[in-house]
């Protein structure tokens, strides 16, 4: 089954995504939970509108690393690419999270994949769930583990710079040969959760085209991580660009800014 | 052809026995080896932390003097060190001192077998220690279990800079780098011309990257290079007369900077980088393809930085 992801444009990338499980769940069965965990019916419920019909699928790619070995910057990318029926949503939760709901993306224009990072304190899956009207609520995941075997430094905690230091500084590129968009932004994304640090975190990122229509939108959710990098895919006309990228915060701010071929 | 090693040496007695007993009575049985007149080394497991080898995974050096030994690195638990002393006490005299090569667990968390001696380290090796030893701590607990029991991460007292120095009427070359982390202490025996290296050399393991500075590395690695040394130890790996350390180490951080520029250069995304798995030619190394995993991770940002011009900023 082929997918969107680029590991093949690596030496041995190919085979080694292959060994590494593709980013497939194990799926045993359509209407079982692969990852078995209780917050999936809650999380269905709460965040994705509670869908009459629903499917683990094998064709929801979500490639994660196995640990979180930097817990605040973990990697994630969803590749729906491969579902054949609608994508109009995808919708991103974390089991165990104390705020599971980490982003909606809307596609679109742009290919139904994403690139971002997430916070990751507990281990627990992380899904990824394709939503469109008259079809079913497609689900695919990883199960991360929140502590690796690393730990050559596991923790090593890195002291924070302080966040008005280049704040909302954004830095992207379009890569036209494979329609890739990657942005980022300087940006604290406080949850509001840790003592005496009110929330403040990016709440919508949408990119537009050279006539300003836009391409695909994120509502973004406090479990993002601390500078986030967004991966995008866009086909071959909008690739030759220009892609405007307009985004705003919980408390006002906002930012811009625009990558060309 | 590197094959990844998968006798343990301390990892293997243990898994003979049940695992309630392995539980909770862990022991690590050392294979001393005198690699050079007075000269011992202790070799780690070629592995990641994990229960099967106690942390004990870097290598230790113990030098004979007329004061006891010298002990370079203290282990990766206060069990591991306490079999560490035991050593040394029984065989080399006791203890003269103790010299930590940086920062990473694996390299000092022993220490407390040894506190009644000066332990030695680079002055911002000594600062790592003390701000990362909790968090390094918990990470090490929850992987290792019962073998972390009693462990209470015992900072250097004692700073140290480069140059020579005598303990115990042996003579030392200090010599104070950097690049595998903020701070690498590497060690020239002038009696025997064994170089010890600490984790500024790897061979037949994987590097692990997460201080690493690849640029200030490669310097440390040249100056090193320069010394003439009759045998090297590596932080990881086995002991070598030859130089094999030296081109493994710097071939492996140049793929890594190729691989990871590269792919930062195409648009790839981190996780894919990730999973598209360690360069072909290093797959086979020990702690791989899991360090390559960590190390994406750690140092992903060093080149996304590079590869992303700077296109906006606050409206």
């Amino acid at each position: 089954m082929m997918s969107a992801f680029l590991c093949d444009r690596l030496a041995n990338g190919a085979a080694a995504l292959a060994q590494y499980g593709g980013g497939i769940a194990p799926v045993t069965a359509p209407d079982s939970d692969p990852f078995d965990s209780g917050m999936w019916e809650l999380h269905r419920l709460e965040y994705l509108g509670d869908p009459p019909d629903w499917r683990a699928d094998p064709r929801m790619r979500v490639l994660t690393p196995r640990n979180a070995e930097d817990a605040s910057h973990v990697p994630i990318m969803v590749d729906a690419t491969g579902l054949t029926d609608p994508v109009t949503r995808i919708v991103i939760t974390i089991d165990y999270s104390p705020l599971p709901l980490a982003l909606i993306f809307h596609p679109g224009r742009a290919l139904p994949l994403l690139g971002f990072g997430v916070k990751y304190e507990i281990a627990g899956p992380i899904r990824a769930t394709a939503l469109a009207d008259g079809v079913p609520a497609r689900m695919g995941g990883a199960f991360i583990d929140a502590m690796g075997g690393g730990c050559s430094a596991p923790a090593v905690a890195h002291t924070r710079p302080d966040w008005q230091q280049g704040f909302g500084e954004m830095r992207g590129r379009l890569f036209p040969d494979s329609g890739r968009l990657r942005v980022n932004i300087r940006h604290p994304m406080d949850t509001g959760l840790a003592d005496g640090i009110p929330a403040h975190h990016l709440t919508d990122l949408q990119l537009l085209d050279a006539q300003g229509a836009p391409i695909a939108r994120i509502e973004l959710r406090h479990p993002v991580e601390e500078n986030p990098t967004l991966t995008f895919a866009l086909p071959p006309d909008l690739a030759l660009g220009p892609v405007r990228i307009e985004a705003r915060d919980s408390n006002g701010y906002r930012f811009s800014g625009e990558v060309r071929a | 052809m590197i094959t990844r090693r998968t006798a343990l040496l301390t990892g293997t007695a243990a898994l003979l026995t049940p695992l309630a007993a392995r539980a909770t009575d862990p022991g690590y049985h050392l294979k001393p080896a005198e690699i050079a007149d007075g000269v011992w080394l202790i070799e780690g497991a070629q592995d990641s932390f994990a229960p099967a080898n106690g942390g004990a995974i870097c290598n230790i050096v113990m030098l004979r003097t007329d004061q006891g030994a010298v002990v370079i690195d203290s282990g990766g638990t206060a069990l591991h060190g306490a079999a560490l002393r035991d050593f040394a006490d029984q065989r080399l005299g006791g203890v003269a001192a103790t010299l930590n090569t940086h920062h990473h667990p694996d390299h000092w968390f022993g220490n407390q077998a040894f506190a009644d001696r000066p332990i030695l380290a680079l002055p911002a090796t000594r600062g790592l220690q003390a701000q990362n030893a909790q968090a390094l701590s918990e990470g090490l607990y929850r992987i290792l279990g019962g073998w972390m029991r009693g462990t209470v991460p015992l900072p250097a007292a004692t700073a140290v800079t480069g140059g020579n120095m005598v303990i115990g009427g042996r003579e030392l070359r200090l010599l104070a780098l950097s690049g595998h982390s903020q701070a690498d202490l590497a060690l020239l025996d002038p009696t025997t011309g064994t170089l010890i290296a600490g984790d500024l050399l790897f061979l037949d393991r994987a590097p692990s990257f997460p201080d690493a500075d690849l640029d200030a590395w490669r310097g440390a690695l040249d100056r090193l290079a320069a010394i003439p040394a009759s045998g090297i130890v590596p932080g990881h790996g086995p002991f070598m007369r030859d130089s094999r350390a030296f081109a493994q180490t710097r071939a492996y951080l140049d793929a890594f900077q190729d691989r990871l520029g590269r792919a930062a250069d195409l648009g790839l995304a981190p996780a894919e980088t990730l999973a598209a798995g360690p360069m072909p030619e290093f797959a086979g190394l020990g702690a791989n393809p899991e360090e390559y995993h960590r190390a994406v991770v750690q140092r992903w940002r060093d080149f996304e930085d590079m590869a992303l011009p700077l296109i906006g900023g606050t409206a």
